[in-house]
């Protein structure tokens, strides 16, 4: 028979022996040994920073999200696009544009961090409400456009995995709907990033595809610009994908649901730097894949998402269309849920409304109502027969690209605030980026606007 | 009446005929329940602005929508507002407090009231008409009288925990909230607001509400407060809450605190801090009152009056031997103590047989050992049968509790 001597209230107290007890923690919890005046103390019950490489993991968060959202399906069609059409041609625009969103990303991060606000609501604050209504405008055109690009990726996606679109989509917008509302976010998020690591096969596949790499090398680093309506229509689609207008909210706020303190911001920093460094190697190497591929081999139109997956031939062969199916899915499903939940999000909190995932509907109907009808109305049109995906899809890109700019200068006359910002206000290096982005992608799409035009009048 | 994105499209006239655009009210004492508009600022853009005080003005003309003042070469710089708070600037689109009905909003517009010449701020107006009739520019009027919220009820935060050292004025209303529902109204606020408004609570409040937020949220507001309310909130805050937290900053401010704090509530928290947080340890208290065994009910009573007045938690009286180590007897409940005969001793009225707890306990079982007895409070005791400190049922509750319910468990006894 087991027998404990701990107090179980049949003996008087008085009359145990406890000698048996342990009387320290064990050692496997760690100590910190502190001086407190004067006396030294072994405190256990102090959470020490995680050390080594886990410390650089828990740095990763809201950068890496952002980045992994934004090689969602308009990217990869983008991307995919260009590598398809132009071959190593455009290479010298990602080149240009990782700094960007780099630069970007982190800019926005900083707002949040200084501020403790998102960005619409110090759109409000520092311009009033008509500025913030036009800011949130842009949201719901650019974030619209995006949501069904989603679910028609997961329908491409199902497609490939040969699975029925028409039921597919319709259950993947109610699990994911539920999955917020009443399950646990965070964890559903990291299930769909593991999904999106797939998409690690590009840069073997880019290896594995033998392209001409003095090519590559000509072509990130050598602009080249063709006066060419598709050229400069790409380019801008590039542009708007790589820094999507929801990223630059996403960033904001979640850096502030983190609760960076101002004084200890610094990591995320290198979050959203390395963020940019990777989502932007991953679209590069697809450029690169595409353009050894289906460039080379003269399909130089990519019409479906089977066309693109074929890039991935080389490297997965057989099971390239698989692959590529689970990787388009995982990035449409993290995507799709935090579009609308950024859209919500930055609306209720413009107009002071009661917003966060932790709420139910009786508490933020405004909140979940955007949300829902986010979702409805990205599946309601990503169910409509026979809309030409690929291009729609490149084509909310160009979009976001012409409303890009209009966010930017927000942006940056927020963060060079003094009042606002602090010590955390843009150094002049940033600056100098900054508006180098800003002038980059105006002059991109004032160029390509104006193409239009002139073409439109012919 | 007049809301103030009307006034602001009003022009400012002096007597020699010089108009120029009104740009701003300021007001400054908010520390009345409407506050007086003291100062008008006008002007094209931020380098041209004046500023006059209130009483150069000689009258609005509502139909030719002008503001008479006497004279723009008096005007002043637009620094000497110092302090006071400008309607335009400051208030309008900013966030406020809406007491009455315990919600965070915006002030879409602001409804001043006219009487003797003298302008009053009298409401906010959070209805989505008012942003309708900004954007209309004077084309669209409906207003929708539901929506104004009485200045009286409002709270309004700058969003900088800074300000209340530098000497601003509050309203300060928010103060006879209970603390749940003041942690609960800033749990929907930016944190440099959360940590403006504790700030300006009294301590006890400010550190009552600290306890009732997220762990996530306490640490995010407590590291943006000044470092003496830091001080004196952890001094007021339960023991093992301000444990919790200490424990969660980083380890040169946790030392830093640790060392500053008043040597007893200091010393409460390194004891409790000694152990793990996935231990019993790390969620008890340490602050419970304590009984020599051999005094009589009468004499115990005189004894505990001061020591009743401190801690949260009262429902026990733990009897405890006075000679080191303390070794724990019995626990006598607070009614039994109230019902009791002066002369009998605690001894005889204490309760000797006791289920107990080690401080390395898993909490998860302790927590479902307190759960099943019903009992507010279990002891946890030491090797050599000292009383270390006590498991309260709250600390038992949001150890078994689902994830999206402990941030809205009662904490009875902190």
């Amino acid at each position: 028979m087991k027998q404990t001597n701990a107090p179980d209230g049949l003996e008087p107290l008085k009359d145990l022996d406890l000698s048996g007890l342990p009387s320290r923690p064990r050692s496997i919890y760690p100590a910190v040994r502190l001086n407190i005046r004067g006396r030294s103390v072994s405190l256990r019950g102090l959470r020490r920073p995680p050390g080594g490489l886990l410390r650089w993991l828990v740095i990763l968060g809201p950068g890496l999200i952002t980045s992994a959202a934004g090689n969602d399906a308009g990217g990869i069609a983008t991307y995919s696009s260009a590598g398809a059409r132009f071959g190593y041609d455009l290479i010298w625009v990602m080149t240009l544009i990782t700094v960007s969103l780099a630069v970007v990303q982190e800019m926005c991060a900083r707002l949040g961090a200084a501020t403790g606000r998102g960005l619409l609501d110090l759109i409000r604050e520092r311009f009033g409400i008509g500025w913030a209504l036009l800011a949130m405008g842009v949201l719901f055109v650019a974030n619209g456009g995006v949501i069904v690009t989603e679910f028609m990726g997961i329908g491409a996606a199902a497609e490939l995995l040969g699975l029925p679109k028409l039921l597919v989509v319709p259950l993947a917008a109610i699990i994911l709907w539920y999955l917020i509302i009443f399950g646990s976010y965070g964890w559903v998020e990291k299930v769909f990033l593991v999904m999106t690591l797939v998409f690690f096969a590009y840069p073997v596949a880019a290896v594995l595809a033998r392209p001409d790499w003095s090519e590559v090398a000509r072509g990130a680093l050598v602009p080249t610009l063709q006066l060419d309506q598709e050229y400069l229509f790409l380019l801008v689609g590039l542009l708007g994908t790589t820094i999507s207008p929801f990223m630059l909210f996403f960033q904001q706020s979640s850096t502030v649901e983190r609760g960076v303190a101002r004084r200890h911001y610094g990591p995320e920093r290198l979050d959203a730097h390395t963020g940019a460094i990777f989502s932007n190697l991953i679209a590069v190497t697809m450029i690169i894949v595409t353009a050894a591929t289906l460039y080379q081999a003269g399909q130089t139109h990519i019409e479906t998402a089977a066309d693109a997956a074929l890039a991935l031939e080389p490297f997965a062969g057989a099971a390239a269309t698989t692959l590529f199916g689970v990787g388009l899915l995982g990035a449409s499903l993290l995507a799709g849920a935090v579009l609308p939940l950024t859209t919500a999000y930055a609306v209720s909190e413009v107009f002071g409304m009661p917003k966060g995932v932790n709420l139910d509907f009786r508490r933020a109907p405004i909140f979940f109502g955007l949300f829902t009808g986010m979702i409805l109305f990205g599946t309601g049109l990503a169910l409509v027969p026979d809309l030409p995906v690929i291009q729609w899809l490149v084509a909310v890109q160009v979009l976001n690209g012409v409303l890009l700019p209009i966010l930017l200068l927000f942006i940056l006359r927020l963060i060079n605030d003094r009042r606002l910002m602090g010590p955390l206000k843009n150094s002049r290096l940033y600056n100098i980026l900054g508006w180098g982005t800003f002038a980059l992608i105006t002059v991109a799409v004032v160029v390509m606007l104006g193409g239009q035009v002139i073409s439109f009048l012919r | 009446m007049a809301m103030l994105s009307d006034l602001l499209r009003f022009r400012v006239a002096d007597a020699h005929g010089r108009t120029a655009r009104l740009a701003d009210l300021a007001i400054s004492l908010l520390d009345t329940d409407y506050p007086l508009v003291t100062h008008l600022v006008y002007g094209q853009n931020q380098n041209t602005e004046g500023v006059l005080p209130w009483h150069a003005v000689r009258g609005i003309d509502r139909a030719k929508r002008l503001v008479e003042v006497e004279n723009f070469d008096n005007a002043q710089d637009v620094d000497s507002l110092g302090q006071a708070v400008r309607l335009r600037w400051d208030v309008l689109d900013a966030l406020i407090l809406d007491l009455r009905n315990r919600r965070v909003t915006r002030a879409n517009d602001l409804w001043l009231e006219e009487k003797d010449k003298q302008l009053r701020l009298s409401a906010a107006d959070t209805s989505a008409r008012a942003i309708l009739r900004r954007i209309a520019r004077g084309w669209y009027r409906g207003v929708d009288r539901r929506a104004l919220y009485d200045w009286k009820y409002i709270e309004f935060l700058r969003g900088d925990p800074r300000a209340v050292k530098a000497g601003a004025v509050y309203h300060r209303r928010i103060i006879h909230l209970p603390p749940g529902e003041i942690a609960q109204l800033s749990a929907a606020m930016p944190y440099l607001h959360a940590a403006e408004l504790l700030e300006l609570l009294p301590e006890q409040l400010a550190a009552d509400t600290l306890e009732v937020m997220s762990l996530e949220r306490q640490l995010q507001v407590f590291e943006e407060l000044d470092e003496k309310r830091a001080l004196q909130v952890l001094r007021f805050m339960a023991p093992d809450l301000a444990a919790d937290l200490v424990g969660h900053l980083d380890t040169e401010t946790a030392l830093q605190y640790l060392n500053r704090l008043p040597r007893e509530s200091g010393e409460r928290i390194v004891d409790l801090l000694r152990y793990p947080e996935n231990t019993v340890g790390g969620i008890m208290t340490n602050d419970v009152v304590i009984v020599s065994p051999t005094l009589k009910v009468g004499e115990a009573r005189q004894v505990l009056r001061e020591k009743l007045k401190g801690p949260d938690f009262v429902y026990f009286l733990y009897v405890v031997e006075d000679e080191a180590p303390h070794k724990l007897h019995g626990v006598i409940s607070l009614r039994q103590f109230l019902m009791a005969e002066d002369d009998q001793t605690i001894e005889e009225l204490m309760n000797p047989y006791l289920i107990t707890l080690s401080p390395l306990d898993s909490p998860r079982v302790a927590a479902y050992k307190l759960l099943n007895s019903q009992l507010a409070a279990m002891p946890v005791i030491g090797a050599e049968r000292q009383l270390l400190g006590t498991v309260t049922i709250d600390a038992a509750i949001s150890q078994v509790a689902p994830l999206s319910w402990r941030a809205q468990a009662p904490r009875i006894f902190s």
